[in-house]
């Protein structure tokens, strides 16, 4: 199986810290890829570079046979990738429904407020339809109505979910969408990802710390530390690898 | 009975005169507004595109005839391309250095006023005269209160329909969280590019508006003591919201006429009044007076039970 997404021999560098040393990782289209490491490896670092919110200095991002290294940043949802965020970027003034709006931007055509009256009440009306569908499949319907930072913390998550969702992406990013979610939680978005991989056939690459998500949803698991890849391979293979067990519990314990 | 000497003071020409007032300083807030509240840039540059609009369509029409219905728009026009110009630039900072920056551009802008005075008439001011509305010279507030009302009713409606737009959904986005709005599509310096030129679009109407009740200008109106009210206003009504920023007009800008009211020695605390309340509103309100009236709505609505299949369900904590 051909790739969906390839990250090829990417470099990225902060200042004197080289925060990605050729890394490099495929995804197949319609799975599930974990991306772990301990904090700093440089996971999100992968994903901002994805985003285009940082430019790597070597390598290239494929999608779909499209490099995004020329792409700007508002262009990326277009492709088809949407992300959520590490420490959940909401639109914290605005209501839950606009949250989902805007993230329908991308179906929105451009030349929308120019439109007359009636046109563009149609189009509002329509995109408020499809924002509402997202949110009752994730069961926020009731609180589309409200402001969006008085939101508990579960909600603002599934709700930067949401958002991404709407732009009915082929390929989705998720940012630790388990951290800080009870385990009840974690068993609905378990579910959650693994209906949107097999039944919406959504590809997602997931950074986690949460390893019972990741060993049970991912199909393959890519281990990142200092910036570089130290394996990958299926979460079972992956779970036992030395390097793995080291960076994550230290030198003493798998000694 | 203590009114009857207030009444007697207070005219109806001097109420309108304060009708005026207020409507133009409705006008140059919420062009503000849209950098502030909608597009959360933190950009001083308006008073600057203020003067542009009052010396614009005054010099227009003192020195070359142009009409105010031709001048104004086309001095609204000049403030928008200028705003163009500095958005180009602007884009690149952001917080306090966009803030240094704008103003900086604000108090050259008075600078070059100031001293240019073969046009402007520099530090001695400029009398405006009073333009004329198809025909009929206006100058007083009695003929200016009308097509004040009329350039505000069309600001508020532009304002309406922009809130509406999928560019003040946008504008909203990019204030709550650039990253987010630039991931869900949204181009993020093309939006506040418009934001800038926009803004300074209004700041132009609201100047030229001065004309047509104004007799004088004078570099000194045009510095920070008059940034700093029309921010008191905004941010004493409520940012971000069309009827929030109108609530802080009307308390703000009515405040100068009750200060007269106030025994002439109290006068120089005037300043000191609005950097207080400036300050205590950003502490204690930082949503402004509408954020209070408006906190019972827009709390988070207990779910109703209904059916479906909802993957990720919450129950309240």
């Amino acid at each position: 199986m051909t790739a969906l997404f390839s990250i090829r021999d990417l470099g990225m560098r902060f200042g004197g810290l080289l925060a990605l040393d050729r890394f490099a990782m495929d995804v197949a289209p319609g799975s599930i890829h974990a991306l772990i490491g301990p904090n700093g490896a440089g996971k999100s670092t992968v994903f901002n570079c994805v985003s285009r919110f940082c430019t790597p200095f070597a390598g290239d991002i494929v999608f779909d046979g499209r490099s995004l290294l020329a792409e700007p940043p508002h262009r990326i949802v277009r492709l088809g990738i949407a992300r959520t965020f590490q420490n959940v970027e909401l639109l914290d003034r605005m209501t839950v429904l606009e949250n989902v709006l805007v993230g329908l931007t991308s179906h929105v055509p451009r030349y929308i407020d120019f439109l007359p009256g009636a046109r563009r009440i149609a189009a509002e009306r329509h995109a408020v339809r499809q924002a509402e569908e997202t949110l009752d499949a994730l069961g926020l319907l009731d609180w589309r109505h409200a402001t969006a930072g008085t939101l508990d913390f579960g909600r603002q998550k599934v709700l930067d979910l949401a958002r991404a969702l709407a732009s009915r992406p082929r390929l989705l990013l998720l940012d630790e969408p388990a951290a800080g979610l009870r385990n009840r939680e974690i068993h609905q978005l378990d579910r959650l990802l693994v209906d949107l991989a097999r039944q919406r056939g959504i590809t997602i690459i997931l950074v986690e710390h949460v390893m019972q998500l990741v060993m049970s949803v991912a199909d393959r698991v890519t281990v990142l530390n200092f910036g570089h890849r130290i394996t990958e391979g299926p979460p079972e293979a992956v779970r036992g690898h030395p390097a793995v067990v080291e960076a994550y519990l230290g030198r003493d314990a798998h000694a | 009975m203590l009114l009857s000497p207030l009444l007697a003071w207070v005219v109806p020409e001097y109420l309108l005169y304060i009708g005026n007032v207020l409507m133009m300083d409705a006008m140059l807030a919420l062009g503000l507004d849209v950098l502030l509240g909608w597009s959360g840039q933190f950009a001083f540059a308006h008073i600057a595109f203020f003067g542009i609009g009052i010396y614009g369509t005054a010099l227009l029409d003192m020195r070359a005839g142009v009409p105010f219905l031709l001048g104004m728009p086309l001095s609204a026009l000049l403030a928008a391309a200028i705003g163009f110009v500095i958005a180009l630039a602007a884009i690149r900072l952001r917080d306090v250095y966009l803030a240094l920056a704008t103003f900086a551009f604000a108090l050259s802008m008075q600078w070059l006023i100031r001293t240019w005075d073969s046009l402007t008439g520099g530090p001695d001011g400029l009398r405006i005269a009073a333009p004329a509305l198809f025909g009929i010279v206006v100058g007083t507030d009695r003929r200016a209160f009308v097509p004040m009302a009329m350039l505000l009713a069309s600001m508020l409606a532009a304002m309406l329909h922009l809130t509406r737009s999928v560019l003040g959904r946008s504008l909203a986005a990019i204030r709550d969280s650039e990253h987010a709005a630039a991931a869900s599509g949204i181009d993020v310096r093309r939006s506040k590019i418009a934001a800038f030129t926009i803004s300074a679009f209004c700041a132009g109407v609201a100047g030229g508006s001065y004309t047509l009740f104004g007799s004088f200008i004078h570099p000194d109106d045009l510095g920070i003591w008059q940034l700093v009210q029309v921010l008191t206003m905004i941010v004493v009504g409520g940012s971000g919201s069309i009827g929030g920023v109108l609530l802080g007009v009307g308390l703000i800008g009515v405040l100068p006429e009750l200060l007269r009211l106030a025994p002439a020695q109290w006068l120089v605390w005037q300043e000191l009044a609005y950097g207080l309340i400036l300050m205590l509103t950003v502490m204690f309100l930082p949503l402004g007076l509408r954020s209070v009236l408006r906190r019972n709505l827009r709390t988070t609505v207990p779910p109703r039970t209904r059916r479906g299949t909802p993957t990720m369900e919450h129950t309240a904590p």
